[in-house]
C-alpha cells in the first residue's frame, strides 16, 4: 500500500555523505534512515546531508526519529542539513523545530557548497 | 467506500500500520476532482495522516476502526473546500491538557506533535472527545484552486 522507504548513500570524502530518501518517512522509514546514518557516523562521517527530493510524505513519528539522528550527530560534533524539501515538509519541519538544529537548503548544490561536501 | 456525484466518501479503516495513506489518497483524489491546488492537497494529506495516526496509536478503541468521512464542496467565491471527519470509538483525550503539555515541553520534543501539525496545515479544526464516546476531529481545508496556484507561480 505504501511507498516503502528506500535509502541510498553518496560518500563525499572521509567525513561527509549525502543520504537520499525515496518514499514515506514513517516510523519504519525513519528507522531505516537512522540505521544508515548511524553506520555512517560509526565510519567517521560528521557532515551529513539528507536529500528528500523523492520523499513527498512524512509523519510526526518519522520526524521524531530524524530529530534523534540530529541529536546524535550533534553529540558527535557533527552537523546535518536537509535539502529539496516540499513546501509542506519544510513547514512541518519548522513546526517541530528541526530548523533550529539543522540547516535547510532548497537544492543539493547550495547545500553541498555550504556544508563543504 | 462510497462515492457520489456530490463528492462524498465514507471509509471504515482497520487500525493497521500505514492505513493513514489510504485515507490521504482518497481525500487527495477528491480534492483534485474539485480543482484544489497541489500544495493545499499536500497540507490536507499531512493533517489527515496525523489524525489517523493519533486514532491508531492513542485511542485505545475496542473495535480497532477509524471512520473517515470526506465531503468536497466549493466556497461562495469558488474555492475548493474539503471537510473531513476522523472518528474513533476510543477513550478520548483531554484537548486542553494536550495543548498545554506541548507548550510546557518546549520547542523541540520528539513526540506528541500531531495536533499541532493538524492545526497548522488546516484552516479549521474542531475536536469532540469524551471518555465514553471516543473522538471526532472535524477539519476543513479551503484550498487555492489549481489555476490560481499556477498563475501565482508564473508571477514569481
Amino acid at each position: 500500500m505504501t511507498d516503502e522507504l528506500r535509502v541510498s548513500v553518496d560518500r563525499r570524502g572521509t567525513t561527509g555523505a549525502i543520504l537520499y530518501t525515496k518514499g514515506y518517512i514513517n516510523n519504519v522509514g525513519g528507522e531505516e534512515i537512522a540505521n544508515r546514518a548511524y553506520e555512517l557516523m560509526d565510519q567517521g562521517v560528521r557532515t551529513l546531508l539528507l536529500n528528500l527530493r523523492e520523499t513527498k510524505i512524512v509523519n510526526s513519528i518519522g520526524i521524531s526519529i530524524l530529530i534523534e539522528i540530529i541529536e546524535k550527530m550533534m553529540d558527535n560534533g557533527g552537523k546535518i542539513g536537509f535539502c529539496c524539501l516540499t513546501p509542506v515538509i519544510h513547514k512541518t519541519f519548522q513546526i517541530m523545530g528541526l530548523a533550529n538544529y539543522a540547516a535547510m537548503f532548497t537544492d543539493e548544490e547550495s547545500a553541498a557548497k555550504e556544508l563543504a561536501l | 467506500m462510497t462515492a457520489t456525484a456530490d463528492r462524498q466518501m465514507e471509509l471504515t479503516l482497520p487500525m493497521v500500520p500505514d492505513i493513514e495513506i489510504a485515507a490521504a489518497r482518497a481525500a487527495g483524489n477528491l480534492a483534485r476532482e474539485l480543482g484544489m491546488a497541489s500544495e493545499s492537497i499536500d497540507e490536507m494529506a499531512h493533517a489527515l495522516i496525523e489524525a489517523c495516526i493519533n486514532a491508531r496509536e492513542h485511542s485505545g478503541s475496542a473495535d480497532r476502526r477509524i471512520y473517515v468521512r470526506i465531503v468536497g464542496t466549493s466556497t461562495a467565491d469558488g474555492s475548493p473546500r474539503i471537510d473531513i471527519w476522523i472518528t474513533d470509538h476510543g477513550k478520548g483525550f483531554d484537548v486542553t491538557e494536550a495543548r498545554s503539555r506541548r507548550q510546557k515541553l518546549g520547542a523541540v520534543h520528539k513526540r506528541g506533535w500531531g495536533l499541532q501539525i493538524i492545526e497548522a496545515h488546516m484552516d479549521e479544526v474542531e475536536i469532540s472527545t469524551t471518555p465514553e464516546g471516543g473522538t471526532t476531529i472535524h477539519m476543513v481545508k479551503i484550498g487555492k484552486a489549481a489555476e490560481d496556484q499556477a498563475a501565482s507561480m508564473g508571477e514569481s
